[in-house]
């Protein structure tokens, strides 16, 4: 009778949105102590495996175009992507030339081009097969690299 | 005075924060540069979204607007009964005409690759319902395309709509099976209208009702209400799990988002917008799940929606599903109106 009682007086809404509010307020600066990048952008690796990094190195092939070295360390090229991936360094490269994707590296070589005279900034950033940025305890496992393509090769 | 001159910031930006407090679901992740995602990946969560003082201060500054506003509920429900009422008695066969039309663009879209996401060229990459479930290595790609243009084209027929709107749900299911996790963030909002469907039908403007072949109407009758508080419970969780998965704690995510879009800030702190637009997010989905105040919710909802896809530069199609189940939420209120609409048959046998 009690129980009824207090029950229909009770309203059941706002008790519920109470209920979820305060079980946010615990639990969500919990998830946010690490205050690790988001994971719906990023894969992030845990710490105990170690970052991979990658360095660019530019070959001059004629007419703007270039052929790209990706040396690449603790990380490893595959042509298979899947939907949701597992945060291991495996996976392919996104290349950017003035933040602008031109390429997916899936093998450690690939080429550009043809690149207008001037300088580019080459952005090479490793993607698990989820594509995903890489992020390990180092940070975004980037590779950066300016190049200037001398006038009259166009 | 100094605090004096915030508060009058922060009633001022109320209502933009209110229209911008919309799912931003995994595919806005894609309109961030190279730069801005370097960028993302350097900035620390903000001390706002790690403090348990500061949320449970909005917390309760959430909760006590929330209780004004059900407070101010029945008198709401007099200004629904007025002008809303009457609308969806005279215009409540274009809800289901809307969400049909919206769910088939999307579909169809969605299998020829014409609702890429951002950076992929259209055409060439088929999608599963959403631009960020790209159907390429996915094994059964060729079976998902066919059955999303087939269910497009009966969509747009008005035929089968109630089976239609079972196969949606099938659909929505089967997402997260094939996707992963990453599809739990979109399979509510589409699991949510196919219900929509299966309570109210195709609506007048359908080969159903025109031919008369819409046969589980009288075996879906007893159950259209529970149907129909269904859909608004998967909506509201859909609200709640993107707030909770994509803003409260990725909220690095949502200012990288909100700086891209260079929306205005009127000068106040990006992570307290971010906290203002989480708690709006999460509260509406609450008070959909809770059944109070539906209409002025998806009135809300549907603004917001609208707002940011002017400010990102989006489609609307992009979240033609909930503009569809959201209309007819705000056309048909909590429940539904006893049905208005007199089946060919039944009025045969009333003459």
């Amino acid at each position: 009778m009690f129980g009824r009682a207090f029950f229909s007086r009770l309203n059941i809404g706002p008790c519920i949105i109470a209920l979820l509010l305060g079980s946010l307020v615990i639990a969500a600066p919990i998830v946010n102590a690490k205050g690790r990048p988001p994971r719906a952008v990023f894969l992030i690796l845990p710490d105990a495996i170690t970052p991979p990094t990658v360095n660019i190195e530019a070959e001059a092939l004629g007419a703007g175009r270039y052929r790209l070295s990706l040396d690449t360390t603790e990380f490893m090229f595959t042509e298979l992507c899947v939907p949701e991936a597992e945060a291991v360094p495996v996976g392919h490269a996104h290349v950017h030339v003035n933040g602008e994707k031109v390429a997916s590296a899936y093998f450690p070589t690939v080429e550009i081009g043809p690149l207008a005279p001037g300088t580019h900034v080459i952005d090479v950033v490793l993607r698990g097969q989820d594509h995903r940025p890489i992020v390990g305890r180092d940070g975004l496992a980037q590779g950066v690299l300016s190049i200037t393509v001398p006038h009259g090769q166009t | 005075m100094k605090r004096h001159f915030s508060m009058a910031r922060l009633t001022a930006a109320l209502p933009v924060l209110l229209c911008l407090s919309t799912p931003i679901a995994a595919h806005e992740a894609w309109l961030l540069t190279p730069d801005e995602i370097a960028e993302l990946s350097r900035t620390p969560t903000p001390p706002l979204f790690r403090s348990q003082l500061w949320l449970g201060l909005a917390a309760v500054v959430g909760f006590a607007l929330t209780l004004v506003a059900l407070r101010l509920e029945p008198v709401i429900a007099v200004v629904e009964d007025r002008f809303i009422q009457p609308v969806w008695k005279k215009f409540g066969d274009f809800g289901p005409l809307v969400l049909r039309l919206g769910l088939a663009a999307m579909l169809i879209l969605a299998a020829f690759g014409g609702l890429p996401r951002h950076g992929t060229a259209p055409w060439i990459t088929p999608t599963f319902m959403v631009p960020d479930m790209q159907l390429t290595n996915v094994a059964g790609a060729d079976v998902l395309i066919l059955l999303q243009v087939i269910l497009g084209t009966l969509l747009i027929a008005g035929l089968a709509t109630r089976a239609c709107g079972i196969a949606l749900i099938g659909l929505s299911l089967a997402g997260p099976v094939i996707f992963g996790s990453a599809f739990w963030s979109y399979a509510p909002h589409f699991a949510a209208p196919g219900l929509i469907l299966v309570a109210l039908g195709a609506g007048r403007f359908s080969c159903d009702h025109v031919f008369d072949i819409d046969g589980a109407e009288r075996v879906i009758a007893p159950y259209r209400q529970i149907l129909w508080r269904v859909s608004h419970i998967l909506i509201g969780v859909g609200f709640v799990y993107l707030g909770l998965a994509f803003k409260l704690t990725q909220p690095t995510l949502l200012i990288a988002i909100l700086e891209h879009s260079e929306m205005p800030t009127f000068s106040l702190p990006m992570p307290v917008i971010a906290l203002v637009m989480t708690g709006v997010e999460i509260l509406c989905g609450a008070l959909l799940v809770t059944g109070r105040l539906v209409r002025p919710v998806a009135l809300a909802i549907l603004g917001a929606i609208t707002f940011l896809a002017i400010v990102l530069g989006e489609t609307p199609l992009f979240h033609a599903n909930l503009y569809g189940a959201l209309i007819v939420i705000l056309l048909a209120g909590r429940a539904l109106p006893i049905a208005h609409r007199v089946a060919p048959a039944q009025r045969m046998r009333a003459v």
